[in-house]
């Protein structure tokens, strides 16, 4: 309770945790609102929005309903983003808790890799991965991890690099728990908060990783995507210009909401740290 | 028999490039049921020499031999099952324990990975291990930060009771404790002692402490073993000169029960 109250203090954090709800809100009605494919014919082709009461925001080129596509479209980024960001989070806590607790050759192999991936752009893995395995969701999802979980890596092993020097690991040591056991349940726990620090900057990249996938072509084709919306949009971009706006805005809030969220929470914790 | 055999125990560091010997060429022995002091100022290699024997660190040169069989052989399993017999309590106790675990948790995980009682059993096992160093079974569910420091040393000492040990490493193990409570936990370590037969290896640069609890004392200068010999004789009149300079340095000495 106290934690939330000190959550909602800074007015960035409130618009953040707004925008997250609303969009949560409107992907678990997006299927209630309109249930049927979203990417069905709906009624005349590039009809403007306010002119017909059953579609508001009218029809893009080919008469489907844009408010549909834009709301079924939040579910696919929020599910993009959200995986993307805990598969990232996950395997980047793994390998950097391994490479710091178990030291020498094993932590020279995994930060050496870890290096490679670094130096590759990520949306350029992402890209040639999606081109190499073929566009779905969860191809799409394990491209966007793939150049991720580099950033949460590093920091767990920082972190881990200190806490292995702690009592309470040497006293794991002396009661004679296994290594592996030592590092994912007495070392990893405890270096987790500064990795879920990561956590609003790597969901909003993804969720921007997966519109530019979209947009290039190589999103999942069986579902509506924003980045896909957009790029719908763009070759009548100048007779219909609001059927690219309209969901780019909704890509600008997302990533705003969830970077605000993320500022909040890191913002409440750092007050309970300087507290104590 | 003796219960710990350590002989030639070499450790050296590199400080600013340049090789220093934390500790040299050190030797000793403790018996059943023994307490062994080892004793010196800060920076002699007395922690150096705790990890050390408990294969936390990897000496240089020397040998340790642990209920008549080398230790330093030892590796993976084998080294973990022995680590059974060989416990140790840290000096401070809430850094001994992982700050996300409960006191069950904490006396359960020696429990589980030695094998020693079944699951359903362990509760009545920690519960009873609470009692043993005198403390209530209705702590187990709290939270390792919620309860005092010195009911955490306890809970310490229940947890390298566990598995029934013939040698702790108590290192500065009553340091950071207020005196009030410092007696107290000497009193339950004389007591485990009597009725359980463990030895100490006792790390401290307190006398005062020391006198009370070991029959022997080793003193260290800069990694070297300067004096050596009965506990109460060496305090009483040391003969090296750190040794002179520890005594000189306690001046509560003579209010100090002796057991």
């Amino acid at each position: 309770m106290k934690r939330l109250h000190r959550f909602f203090q800074t007015p960035e954090a409130i618009a953040g945790a707004l925008i997250l709800a609303l969009l949560v809100a409107i992907a678990l009605a997006a299927p209630l609102l309109f249930p049927g494919d979203p990417q069905a014919i709906a009624g005349p082709a590039l009809l403007p929005p306010l002119q017909n009461w059953s579609l508001p925001l009218g029809t893009d080129r080919l008469g489907r309903d844009v408010l549909a596509e834009l709301f079924h479209g939040a579910r696919t980024s929020l599910a993009v983003g959200l995986a993307a960001a805990a598969a990232a989070l996950l395997v980047g806590a793994v390998v950097g808790t391994l490479a710091g607790f178990a030291g020498g050759l094993i932590d020279e192999v995994l930060m050496r890799i870890t290096d490679a991936f670094q130096t590759v752009p990520s949306f350029l893995l992402a890209l040639a991965f999606v081109s190499i395995v073929g566009p779905s969701l969860g191809v799409v999802i394990a491209a966007i991890a793939l150049g991720a979980w580099t950033g949460p890596a590093r920091v767990a092993r920082a972190e881990v690099l200190s806490i292995r020097e702690r009592d309470y690991v040497a006293g794991a040591r002396v009661i004679g728990m296994h290594p592996l056991e030592i590092a994912f349940r007495e070392v990893l726990p405890n270096a987790l908060p500064p990795v879920l620090a990561l956590s609003s900057v790597i969901v909003a990249a993804a969720i921007l990783t997966e519109a530019a996938l979209s947009f290039l072509g190589l999103g999942d084709p069986n579902r509506v995507t924003w980045g896909g919306m957009i790029a719908e949009g763009r070759t009548v971009l100048r007779t219909a210009p609001l059927l690219s706006i309209v969901p780019g805005i909704a890509l600008v809030l997302t990533v705003l909401g969830v970077y605000l969220a993320g500022e909040g929470v890191v913002e409440s914790t750092a007050v309970r740290r300087s507290l104590s | 028999m003796t219960v710990l055999a350590v002989s030639n125990l070499s450790k050296r560091y590199r400080r600013g490039g340049k090789p220093f010997a934390a500790v040299d060429d050190v030797s000793f022995e403790i018996g059943p049921a023994e307490t062994l002091a080892v004793a010196g100022p800060s920076g002699s290699g007395k922690s150096t020499i705790a990890r050390l024997v408990l294969r936390l660190l990897e000496p240089d040169a020397g040998r340790i031999q642990f209920e008549g069989a080398d230790l330093l052989i030892l590796s993976g399993a084998a080294l973990r099952a022995r680590r059974a017999r060989l416990q140790m309590v840290f000096q401070d106790p809430l850094a001994a324990f992982n700050p996300r675990s409960t006191v069950a948790r904490a006396l359960d995980d020696p429990l589980r990975i030695h094998g020693i009682a079944s699951r359903s059993e362990r509760p009545r096992r920690i519960a009873a291990l609470l009692e043993r160093v005198g403390l209530d079974a209705g702590l187990a569910a709290r939270a390792i930060h919620e309860i005092s420091g010195g009911q955490r040393q306890r809970v310490a000492i229940a947890r390298a009771i566990a598995t029934r040990p013939s040698l702790i490493v108590l290192d500065e193990a009553v340091s950071a404790l207020d005196v009030s409570v410092r007696g107290q936990i000497l009193d339950l370590l004389l007591d485990l002692q009597r009725q359980e037969r463990i030895a100490y290896l006792f790390i401290s640069h307190d006398l005062g402490v020391i006198r009370a609890l070991a029959h022997r004392i080793v003193l260290l200068e800069a990694g070297r073993v300067a004096e050596s010999g009965d506990a109460r004789t060496v305090i009483a009149s040391p003969q090296s000169a750190v040794g002179k300079a520890l005594v000189a340095a306690t001046p509560r000495l003579n209010r100090i029960k002796t057991p």
